[in-house]
């Protein structure tokens, strides 16, 4: 995907608070008795898709398999503001004068996880080809990576290799050995990239899973059932996953090593962050997921203690959460039982498809939407009054965002001039304005009620709403093909950068590449095009806010809301700080057995206690 | 109905030996059904509540047609308290225009704010329209198809059947869920098949089976009876026998058949509803119910309750009320 806003559902937005503090799991039959062994139990709310590093999409996907793959750099764990730091690289890279070459050499003695891929088993070491491999693998048209917009364009020569695998009727076929001059190994340890143009962003990139080594012999023995069996370099590898259920890695014992941080932000120390530091990883043996599509039995085995860490929902948030201070209540914190509140920079929205008849040409149509609906009402009803109102489209977290948007009118709630708005808007249509129809993806209770919400602010003013609520499939295929109306989406940047953002409203990457809107202002690409090439500084941040304000200025959308993530953990589950950005933070969790296994004793004492 | 009454008029002769002969006058089927259904007092109390659910959804659909803004209790997407404010408990609520009043909601309020009471009266539109509607398709499916089936017999009736058979070998409730999906925002002929004109639809082309087999049944046993042997031998044709002679001797079964069947399409609408593949943009008991089931974990129990009890309310009644039509109607089932 061109965009890097990687797009997610509300009732699902969950799992980046979960990604951020951790990979997920629950008990299965087998972990009950397994008191001695650190198994991380964190529930998932929604299926994975793939754990085929090059076509990761979905933050559900990318959480697992960031335990499983390792990519050049990763972020350090601890410090903030977000910073990377080397992993399978030996240290950051080379970059030349001109930003167009970047020199990466690989550390030594990295070793896959054994696998029945490679002679006798045994995982060979990494090397740097490994990494041209699964560029070029990216790049390969039938392979169908739908991370190839990522590299569009980026490297020199990638998008001729691009064009010869067209002339393939097969992935395998493509004969991956022909040479690509931007993306060479110019030895076992080194990689170089070139770029067709200065690219800031590309370091972020090499932090993802999606850029992880692949070893080709993985792909010749797996073919497209690599999906289900990803050999990768990480602290952990998959032992079973059955799909829709349940999800188990174990620990890698052949693992190169690493280290717990030794430093972090001065509030780490007060909040037990740097406890383990210089301790070796990981700390658990075994990360078990389970898919539990219901909110409420999720909850239920939270309590029971049979999970370590759990998203707060709308419906549970008086039981565990004092609204005043936004920490854990009497009842839970006599379990041991605390919380995790902190900004996730992300976006949601209700969005409006530019090319559509009606709305397209319509602006005083799309703004009397904007004004008719009334955001607080809907943080307040949603989200328990945490959320905050998003007057703009970037969120508060990435450097460009603009503190001034607070102020305007962008988020006004004004039913009176939306029904002005809605005059103009018919006199332009040339008549009464047809019902609209949104959609929505997910058909929980929370779905129809966020569905039933609109529809009445709607109302209000003399709109009539129909809602489809759509199975995400579904959904996503609708956006991508700009079947959809109005649509309610959201967005988490993937890296942090504005531009990844902010390309989700660039005309070139209609549909497919995240411009779901469909919308297209020369003003706004020309202004892209001049800040793309850009290193983060006060004239790329002007020019990031000056492309929000003239898309703002647009209405392709009616931005809503800024989550503040709020997740809950029992005190056996240490080091859990939450990471915007990071998803391979399994390693840095550890599980306090002994107070764990107090647990149900615990629950007893307080059962008598309260008799 | 010719010869029944007299029939049954002379099993019941009041001659008395020695007196001058008297023969009461005649009833029809209908007015002795009804001469017995008064006779039930627990039948004629279930009739004015099924009487009392038409009107509300008769009402609401006129009051919705027309835009109408009261009485206040169709306004049901109005928000009249807080969120998930607890039944009979009073509280604060600024209006629109400004005015702060103690009020009390006696069901409550949903999560926006809104009357659970006034939704869940809505829901009695929702509810009987789709159970009308569906009624008629399957009636308009299955009467004729028995009655070609049973009267004509030989080939059609060997189609017929097996069509029968087919559909009665799927799982009911997994037909119905694939119809409703199947149909769901299509739009046929210009209509659009959406809400719940899918639902209805749904049900009526998944339902008719039963009523077919009846009437198929009945018109073979009735085919050869003396009268439709005279309406043959005076000429008429096979639509005359069939429309004029047959249908309306086995109408009483049908009637039977509809108030039963009324009962099984509501429970048929709340099950789609519930699994939200039946009314979404308006209040449903259904849709309710389904909404509730979450909130039930933070003690919001009065939306799950008002939507029950009124489900419970109409299918009591039409069920009790079905049943003692059954007894007045069907002559071999009457008892005096």
């Amino acid at each position: 995907m061109k965009k890097r806003a990687v797009q997610v559902r509300l009732a699902a937005s969950i799992l980046l608070v979960l990604a951020a503090c951790l990979p997920a799991g629950c008990r299965r039959r087998s972990d009950s008795s397994a008191s001695e062994r650190m198994v991380i139990r964190v529930p998932m709310f929604s299926k994975i898709q793939t754990l085929d590093c090059g076509n990761l999409t979905d933050v559900y996907s990318i959480g697992v398999a960031s335990q499983i793959y390792e990519s050049l750099y990763e972020y350090h764990y601890l410090k903030r503001p977000v910073e990377l730091v080397p992993l399978l690289a030996e240290d950051m890279p080379d970059i030349s004068e001109d930003h167009l070459t970047y020199t990466i050499r690989i550390r030594k003695g990295i070793f896959y996880h054994d696998d029945p891929c490679f002679p006798d088993g045994k995982g060979r070491e990494v090397k740097a080809a490994d990494f041209v491999f699964a560029l070029k693998r990216i790049a390969n048209v039938k392979y169908m990576s739908q991370r190839w917009t990522d590299w569009n364009g980026r490297i020199v020569g990638l998008d001729g290799f691009r064009e010869y695998t067209k002339s393939f009727r097969r992935e395998s076929d493509v004969d991956y050995s022909v040479e690509v001059e931007g993306l060479r190994a110019l030895d076992d340890y080194t990689l170089r990239l070139k770029l067709t143009k200065p690219w800031p962003q590309l370091i972020w990139y090499l932090a993802s899973a999606v850029t992880a080594p692949v070893p080709r012999e993985a792909v010749d023995y797996y073919g497209k059932d690599i999906m289900y069996h990803p050999v990768g370099t990480g602290p952990f590898r998959l032992k079973v996953w059955e799909r829709g259920f349940y999800i188990e890695l174990v620990r890698n014992e052949n693992w190169h090593g690493g280290t717990y941080p030794t430093e972090g932000e001065p509030s780490d120390w007060e909040n037990g962050y740097l406890e383990d530091a210089g301790k070796p990883l990981p700390f658990a043996d075994a990360i078990v997921y389970r898919i539990i599509e219901e909110f409420q039995p999720a909850w239920l085995m939270f309590l029971r203690g049979d999970l370590d860490i759990m998203q707060i929902f709308k419906d549970n948030f008086a039981q565990a959460v004092n609204p005043d201070t936004l920490t854990a209540t009497p009842a839970m914190a006599e379990r041991d039982i605390r919380l995790l509140v902190f900004d996730d920079p992300s976006v949601f929205w209700i969005g409006f498809n530019m090319q559509d008849p009606v709305l397209g040409p319509n602006k005083p149509l799309r703004m009397a939407v904007s004004r008719a609906v009334d955001r607080q009402a809907a943080i307040r009803l949603f989200f328990n009054g945490v959320h905050k109102v998003a007057h703009g489209y970037l969120p508060p977290g990435l450097e460009e965002y603009d503190p001034n948007i607070v102020h305007t009118d962008y988020a006004k709630y004004d039913p009176a001039e939306a029904r002005a708005l809605l005059q103009e808007a018919q006199r332009i249509h040339g008549g009464s304005i047809p019902p609209l129809t949104i959609a929505i993806p997910g058909t929980s209770n929370l779905d129809r009620q966020i569905g039933q919400f609109l529809q009445k602010y709607l109302a209000d003013v003399g709109l009539q709403l129909r809602v489809d609520y759509m199975d995400w499939p579904t959904y996503l295929d609708g956006l991508n093909k700009g079947k959809l109306q109005i649509f309610f989406s959201g967005a988490s940047p993937s890296i942090p950068d504005s531009l990844d953002m902010l390309m989700g409203f660039c005309s070139w990457n209609w549909g497919y590449g995240g411009n779901h809107f469909f919308y297209s202002n020369p003003e706004f690409d020309a202004l892209y095009r001049q800040a793309e090439p850009m290193f983060p500084g006060p004239e790329r941040t002007r020019l990031c806010r000056q492309m929000e304000r003239i898309m703002l200025e647009d209405c392709p959308a009616v931005f809503l809301n800024h989550r503040v993530a709020i997740a809950i953990i029992h005190g056996w589950y240490k080091n859990a700080k939450p990471h915007e950005f990071s998803y391979n933070t399994a390693k840095y969790r550890r599980i306090d057995l002994e107070k764990r296994n107090r647990y149900k004793e615990l629950l007893n004492e307080l059962k008598k206690k309260s008799k | 109905m010719p010869g029944l009454t007299r029939e049954s008029n002379l099993n019941n002769s009041s001659l008395q030996p020695g007196t001058e002969e008297h023969i009461p006058p005649g009833r029809s089927l209908w007015a002795d059904g009804i001469r017995r259904l008064r006779k039930q007092r627990l039948a004629v109390v279930c009739f004015w509540i099924i009487v009392f659910y038409l009107a509300l959804a008769a009402f609401e659909w006129i009051a919705e047609a027309r835009k109408w803004e009261s009485p206040a209790f169709i306004r049901w997407n109005e928000i009249v308290g807080p969120s998930y404010q607890k039944p009979m408990v009073p509280y604060e609520w600024t209006t629109a225009d400004g005015k702060t009043e103690i009020r009390r909601e006696w069901m409550g309020t949903d999560f926006m704010g809104r009357s659970t009471f006034r939704r869940t009266l809505y829901g009695a539109k929702t509810s009987i329209t789709v159970a009308l509607c569906a009624s008629l398709i399957s009636l308009a499916i299955g009467v004729p198809l028995g009655a070609a089936a049973g009267y004509f017999r030989g080939w059609l009736d060997e189609l017929i059947i097996w069509l029968i058979s087919t559909l009665s070998t799927i799982p009911y409730l997994l037909l119905l869920m694939a119809f409703a999906v199947v149909l769901r925002d299509k739009t046929v002929f210009g209509l659009e098949l959406r809400g719940i004109t899918s639902v209805y639809l749904a049900m009526g082309l998944t339902s008719w089976v039963g009523i077919c087999r009846l009437i198929r049944g009945e018109f073979i046993k009735r085919k050869e009876s003396e009268y439709v042997l005279a309406a043959r031998a005076t000429g008429c044709s096979n639509a005359r026998i069939i429309f004029s002679h047959l249908l309306p001797n086995v109408f009483h079964i049908i009637i039977i058949d509809l108030s039963l069947r009324f009962v099984h399409f509501i429970h048929a609408e709340v099950i789609l509803s519930f699994l939200g593949l039946g009314e979404t943009d308006k209040p449903s008991w259904g849709a309710m119910i389904d909404a509730a089931r979450a909130e039930l974990a933070r003690d919001v129990w009065w939306e799950m309750t008002a939507a029950t009890i009124a489900i419970f309310l109409l299918s009591l009644a039409l069920n009790l009320f079905g049943d003692a039509l059954r007894d007045c109607l069907d002559p071999k089932l009457r008892v005096d």
